[in-house]
């Protein structure tokens, strides 16, 4: 038995994407939907797993039947799905009255219940979101009832206020796989068991990192699975170390060749970080230079030495001013408020 | 430390001259123009060097003013000096491209190193700053439109609260001020585009909801005339059949005159015809009950023939309202076409509420973006940094504030002999004052006389130098005099002959030589000036 386990495709979700791409955003998850679907009919999986979170929010009527239609498409693959904390099976919710294709098995009570396919000898297991949040442990008790030879648990959650759960016990309740969904990073919880497959697309602007789906295969040797990158694009967050021989256009160069390195279809954030020439004041606003960068953040702090200038002008009102920071975090309010008055008075020297 | 030769190879207006200096009061007279500026600054350049301004402040900086136009390769020149008891030769090269500074022992040959600080270690901590606030003295100048009594009390008041006259207080203040006023301003540019994304999601809330309302009346509509047509079927249905056995009783009721009328018509004419029928009254009469029985049978006729017409189309007018009025298939696809157009509205509704309820949740999600947390932090900082500025201003005062005064006090009841006793500065209510004491009067700054100021800011400054530095260190006089009178010139110029190592006096004017050479007491280390070097 074949599988694909897709979770948080987050349609109609409209992510800031950065000056570039930001327009078509919206476009690119349901094509990289498509292109997932596209590949379970193209290699006949057997089931195609979503672990919640297909939609952004409440999905509209013209959205499921866009959907359905790409599911019905399907000549071999069944689809398993279930409601996650963003499309939460609400009182109005379509989901309550949307009739799907025959290969669809929406999991939509509030309890667990199973899809059976007693042509695959698998059972695949779930409950939905019936309101944005669920704080009781719900997968803690659930246990597999053995009905088929495999069987599978599709999951959403695992933070405080989404059905917390403990790991163990859920490695412990009798699931050959368990489809994890809700946390945007892939991750393994337990080798070939237990996975979060990630969001199938980077859906917010901290979602760094590649993302795409988990392709298993359960036979009587158990199971094996790989992670399979497919996002279009990816949140970068770099840092950037500057010294005190950089300016504005040597750091918006350096900035440029990173971006080109890593790809310029990917979507940037950068930190600029480390100590300035404190009479150099970088101007992120003309570092972005044309590449796709939502944000450039200036954490840099002038290189003074702090301690040197306190000792030398302990007279003056400039080592009283510094010792008054005396024992300051580097990069808390009092440091800023420290380099910004120790700047000033050095300035006001030259008026 | 005394300056002992200063050579200019190249500098400003002045070129290839020599100036040799001794201890104690060394007096430099040259006209208007003459360069004694440039000297005073050359003095400086050589002390600390000649940074070249960046960008735009670069156009009027001390580099560009003194860089010779017609030949700007030669720029700088030497400097002797003992210090601590040894000979020093500092050359400097301020030029573009051959910029350099070297400085030997010249009792030993050592060479020292300007760039690795020796230089610094030599002039015992003394920087720009301090030069500039302690022993180099010009005119005390006053802001255009500020009196100068204000100047010098701003002026004392900067020497107390930052220890010294280096830094600029309400200077610095300024610059905080400015950058938090900067930010706040990005800060609203930022709360204003979350604000207008937010107004966006309302406004298409308020569509939505209107949407809502009008797709609710249509329903509401739609749904009373299903309703409606239903009902009226109904009674149309009813009506029609007690209308039919309403109408019969009704109709024979009503048609009764008539076949009365018809009946006795018939009976008359009949009698009247019948011709073997006795009629008392002749053949007239019998003529007569024919007549009226014909008309009363014709009147009869009429009457029955109207009431059944009138039945009939009272029939037809009953059924024309409504829907029921139509054959009984057409109603029903009309009445399913209405129950349609509901179930459409209905799901559109419901399309819009859904729309509204994730319009909500996206207005809900809508927060602070991470670039207004940091500008809210960057206010902040820059908020603290101005009050504990203030907060280090009142600290530095207080120490300082005090060892600055008498030593101002003293020189300057030395200077105008004994005139006045005393000054006081501080900090009142009213701002930063200044007053005198003349033995039996508290005098306000502002009542004293130009020359009287000028004398209070000299004391201030020479003040500042005893209280701020360590080693003895030349004092450059920049045509500080000019209001003195003669008797506090020559009060002065005493004070600054006695225990002092060395004070260099650049004047346009020759009454300190004058009052030196004809006062003996401090004539001693006279020197004439424009010695050149051959």
């Amino acid at each position: 038995m074949r599988f694909i386990h897709i979770a948080d495709v987050h349609l109609g979700a409209r992510p800031d994407a950065g000056p570039l791409y930001s327009e078509g955003r919206a476009r690119e998850l349901w094509e990289t939907f498509e292109h997932v679907l596209g590949v379970c009919e193209e290699e006949q999986t057997d089931l195609l797993l979503i672990a919640g979170d297909l939609f952004h929010r409440q999905p509209l009527v013209r959205e499921l039947k866009e959907a359905d239609y790409l599911f019905s498409e399907l000549t071999h693959t069944k689809v398993v799905l279930i409601a996650g904390n963003h499309d939460y099976i609400g009182k109005n919710s379509n989901y309550r009255t949307f009739r799907w294709s025959e290969n669809v098995y929406p999991l939509f009570g509030e309890t667990m219940q199973y899809a059976d396919f007693p042509e695959l000898d698998t059972a695949v297991y779930g409950l939905s979101y019936h309101s944005r949040e669920i704080t009781e442990p719900l997968y803690n008790h659930v246990r597999a009832a053995g009905v088929r030879r495999h069987e599978i648990l599709l999951a959403h959650g695992g933070d405080d206020r989404h059905i917390p759960f403990d790991r163990r016990k859920l490695g412990g309740a009798g699931f050959d796989y368990i489809a994890l969904g809700h946390i945007h990073k892939p991750q393994v919880l337990e080798r070939d068991r237990i996975i979060y497959a990630g969001a199938l697309e980077p859906a917010d602007r901290n979602d760094t990192g590649p993302h795409g789906y988990v392709k298993g295969e359960i036979t009587n040797q158990g199971v094996r699975t790989e992670w399979v990158p497919c996002a279009s694009r990816e949140y970068i967050h770099l840092s950037v170390e500057v010294g005190a021989e950089d300016t504005t256009g040597s750091v918006a160069r350096h900035i440029w060749k990173l971006t080109d390195e890593h790809g310029n279809q990917n979507i940037y954030k950068i930190v600029l970080k480390g100590k300035r020439d404190p009479e150099v004041r970088f101007d992120v606003s003309r570092m972005a230079g044309g590449r796709n960068i939502l944000e450039i953040v200036d954490e840099t702090g002038p290189a003074y030495d702090f301690e040197r200038l306190y000792a030398e002008h302990a007279d003056t009102i400039l080592g009283r001013y510094i010792g008054r920071f005396r024992g300051c975090r580097e990069g808390s309010t009092e440091y800023e408020a420290l380099c910004e008055g120790v700047e000033a008075l050095l300035e006001s020297r030259r008026q | 430390m005394v300056i002992t030769e200063l050579y200019i190879r190249k500098f400003g207006r002045l070129s290839d001259r020599h100036f040799y200096l001794g201890r104690g009061l060394q007096i430099i007279t040259g006209d208007n123009e003459f360069g004694k500026t440039t000297l005073h600054a050359f003095i400086r350049a050589m002390l600390f060097g000649l940074d070249r301004g960046r960008g735009r402040a670069a156009a009027n900086d001390d580099f560009t003013r003194y860089e010779p136009w017609d030949e700007p390769g030669v720029y700088g020149g030497v400097m002797r000096f003992t210090c601590g008891g040894r000979r020093f030769r500092l050359e400097r090269d301020f030029a573009r491209y051959t910029r350099r500074a070297s400085l030997v022992c010249e009792d030993d040959g050592e060479e020292l190193s300007v760039e690795n600080g020796d230089l610094e270690m030599l002039l015992g901590g003394m920087t720009p700053g301090v030069f500039d606030s302690t022993v180099s003295v010009g005119q005390l100048k006053s802001e255009p439109g500020k009196e100068l009594a204000e100047a010098l009390a701003d002026y004392a008041a900067n020497y107390y609260e930052t220890g010294g006259g280096v830094y600029n207080l309400s200077g610095a203040l300024q610059i905080l001020n400015g950058k938090r006023r900067e930010t706040e301003r990005e800060l609203r540019t930022e709360t204003d585009a979350e604000d207008e994304v937010r107004t966006d999601l309302q406004r298409e809330i308020r569509y939505l909801e209107r949407d809502m309302q009008r797709l609710e009346a249509e329903y509401k509509e739609k749904k009373e005339r299903l309703d409606d047509g239903q009902a009226e079927k109904k009674e149309a249905r009813e009506k029609r059949g007690t209308g039919k056995r309403h109408g019969k009783r009704q109709g024979i009721r009503s048609a009764l005159p008539g076949i009365l009328a018809v009946l006795a018509g018939a009976v008359l004419a009949g009698a009247g015809a019948v011709p073997g029928f006795p009629f008392p009254a002749g053949k007239e009469i019998r003529e007569a009950v024919l007549l009226a029985g014909i008309t009363l049978l014709l009147a009869g006729a009429i009457i029955l023939f109207r009431k059944i017409w009138a039945v009939r189309s009272a029939g037809r007018v009953d059924e024309i309202p409504g829907s029921a009025a139509v054959p009984a298939e057409d109603g029903e696809e009309n009445r399913s076409r209405l129950a349609g157009e509901l179930a459409h509205i209905r799901a559109e509704y419901r399309d819009r509420e859904l729309r509204r309820g994730n319009l909500r949740e996206q207005y809900e999600e809508t927060g602070k973006s991470e670039r207004r947390y940091r500008l809210e932090e960057r206010c902040r900082a820059l908020a603290l940094a101005e009050e504990q500025l203030k907060e280090a201003a009142k600290l530095s005062g207080d120490g300082m504030e005090r060892r600055i005064s008498d030593r101002m006090s003293e020189i300057f009841a030395r200077i105008t002999d004994g005139r006045y006793r005393s000054v006081e500065a501080g900090r009142s209510k009213n701002g930063f004052r200044i007053t005198v004491w003349d033995g039996q009067r508290r005098i306000p700054a502002e009542r004293l006389s130009r020359g009287t100021l000028e004398q209070i800011y000299f004391a201030l400054r020479m003040a500042a130098a005893d209280v701020l530095l360590e080693e003895p260190f030349p004092v450059i006089l920049d045509d500080v005099f000019a209001f003195y009178d003669d008797k506090r010139l020559g009060s002065v110029l005493q004070w600054l002959g006695s225990g002092r190592e060395q004070v260099i006096l650049l004047t346009c004017q020759r009454r300190e030589e004058r009052i030196l050479n004809g006062n003996n007491s401090c004539g001693k280390e006279e020197f004439q000036n424009e010695d050149k070097f051959a």
